[in-house]
């Protein structure tokens, strides 16, 4: 096993392929090794790319969970079906909305600023420095904002997807006169857990898209203060770009074939 | 990967550094042309040479960050042209390389940027890092910065710092890449000092790649000159200070002066030039 991990982290390139690879190599590695995943630097990766996200990811689930409700009612209302829009707007956060809207929003603050710092670490010779001090850039860089991504993007969602129900609620309950218990019954007990679980397995796929089109474009960073900010426009561009499709065919393979 | 070879098992003891045949080439323009040379124990080994002449390109092939067209570069014996990115690491772990502008990590201190290597690579107590941290920092004369971010510092404290965590590992061999550029003389001199003290004091031997020549010939034990324009990529001269002051290579001279007018070209030949106005050049 060791070789195989061996000849894995050894691989030379700087493919985004490669990168994955390498990726996958040194968490394989450091479940055999304690001193390879950094835990208190996995923590404060965890508080930067995502508890500082929260404050963003509240205001947008909580915007979502509105425009749902109210969208919904205006049509809903016609045919007199006012009493399903709790399930409609838990059924399109937890399947839908929640996991993209919040990745697309950690996308735009944490991804840039990720491909942004390690971008600007290659313009100023860091990375250079790390390998010369025969410190691996993708484990020593890479590996804790990926872990700490796998992680916090979930637990974002699963708030996110709270807070866009609670938005919901205020609509429902301030304009629509339906009670709180209507709605938890509508909301929370009408969904199936695959539901949840469909979109958190979405939110997973999502942060390894986010965290490694970011990490990739940081690295690839040439030249200077331009390359820097080319990489994070692409960084954010592609990073939305292939969540979008990803999520089409995440949606297919859920809801259409399994 | 091909493994680091045989000549690793018996290795002149005193050669710390060889290059051989070294050839370097960006698309057609040959960089750096057939480079031999050898640093020994102990020395202080100054590559110097004008802007483009090839310097940084050497530096980065002898620290391992890029591979040349051909030819071989042996440290400790061990050919880094060869080696597998672990053996290139186990390799590394025994020289230390002081970037030109620091290559500091702005997110932490000077304390944790000194830490950094010893964290990574020691299995010693945090308490005894941090003894070692203040006893590099006093070495470059920075005691009490610990605490500092490097964008709270000056452009010649940068360079000691990062001399300090070049040092932390108490490397073997010192690589520095334009160890004195953009300081004041008095820095320079301060800097230049910290140099021979690493050499003549801890016993590092150190290659250093600049253009000053007052800091060139105050802390060589040998030199050598890379060439450029007419003579690109080939040594011009190569010898101890006092060899290469004696040596009349006009090229050499003229670069020792700093003088504007003689074989270093500044400017197109008028050949060159003409072809260059009628796009064929």
């Amino acid at each position: 096993m060791k070789f195989s991990l061996q000849t894995l982290l050894n691989v030379e390139g700087n493919g985004y392929g490669l990168l994955n690879v390498r990726i996958f190599g040194w968490i394989l590695y450091g479940l055999t090794r304690r001193d390879v995943l950094v835990p208190s630097e996995i923590l404060r990766q965890m508080i930067r790319i995502g508890v500082q996200a929260l404050p963003m990811a509240s205001l947008v689930a909580l915007s979502v969970g509105f425009i749902l409700a109210m969208q919904s009612s205006t049509e809903l209302g016609k045919l007199g079906a006012n009493s399903f829009i709790p399930d409609l707007v838990s059924l399109s956060l937890m399947r839908e909305l929640g996991p993209l809207l919040i990745a697309i929003i950690v996308v735009g603050r944490s991804g840039s600023a990720v491909a942004a710092e390690i971008g600007t670490m290659k313009v100023n010779e860091e990375i250079e420095a790390l390998r010369v001090m025969a410190i691996p850039p993708v484990r020593y860089l890479v590996i804790p904002r990926y872990i700490a991504l796998m992680i916090m993007l979930p637990c974002l969602t699963i708030f996110g997807n709270c807070v866009g129900l609670a938005g919901g609620w205020a609509v429902c309950a301030s304009t629509l006169g339906m009670t709180t218990s209507f709605f938890i019954e509508h909301a929370v007990h009408r969904p199936e857990l695959w539901d949840l679980y469909s979109g958190l397995i979405k939110s997973v796929v999502f942060a390894h898209i986010l965290i490694t089109t970011a990490c990739y474009q940081g690295l690839s960073v040439e030249g200077g203060a331009d390359g820097v900010g080319r990489a994070t426009t692409n960084a954010v561009v592609y990073a939305i770009l292939w969540i979008i499709i990803a999520d089409a065919l995440l949606t297919g393979l859920f809801f259409f074939v399994l | 990967m091909k493994s680091t070879t045989s000549t690793s098992k018996n290795p002149p003891s005193d050669i710390i550094l060889e290059v051989k045949n070294l050839v370097q080439v960006y698309g057609k323009r040959p960089v750096l042309n057939g480079i031999n040379f050898q640093v020994r124990k102990g020395e202080t080994f100054v590559i110097m040479g004008g802007s483009g002449c090839g310097k940084t390109t050497l530096l980065r092939i002898l620290i391992g960050a890029q591979r040349p067209t051909s030819g071989s570069v042996h440290i400790f014996g061990e050919d880094i042209t060869t080696a597998s990115p672990q053996e290139l690491d186990r390799i590394r772990l025994r020289f230390g390389m002081n970037f030109q502008f620091g290559a500091l990590f702005q997110s932490m201190t000077v304390g944790e940027n000194i830490a950094l290597p010893l964290q990574e690579h020691s299995q010693v107590d945090p308490s005894l890092i941090e003894m070692v941290v203040k006893m590099k920092l006093e070495l470059v004369g920075l005691t009490g910065f610990e605490n500092f971010k490097p964008s709270e510092i000056s452009g010649g404290m940068r360079k000691r710092v990062g001399l300090a965590r070049a040092l932390a590992l108490d490397p073997e061999l010192l690589f520095s890449d334009e160890p004195t550029s953009g300081l004041d003389p008095v820095m320079t001199a301060v800097v230049d000092q910290l140099t021979l003290d690493s050499t003549r004091k801890i016993g590092v031997t150190a290659v250093v790649v600049s253009h000053d020549m007052t800091s060139c010939f105050r802390i060589a034990t040998r030199m050598l000159m890379l060439g450029s324009g007419s003579r690109q990529g080939e040594i011009v001269a190569e010898g101890t200070p006092a060899e290469i002051k004696a040596n009349p290579d006009p090229f050499l001279q003229q670069f020792i002066r700093g003088e504007a007018d003689g074989p270093i070209p500044f400017r197109l030949s008028q050949d060159d030039y003409l072809k260059h106005l009628l796009g064929d050049g």
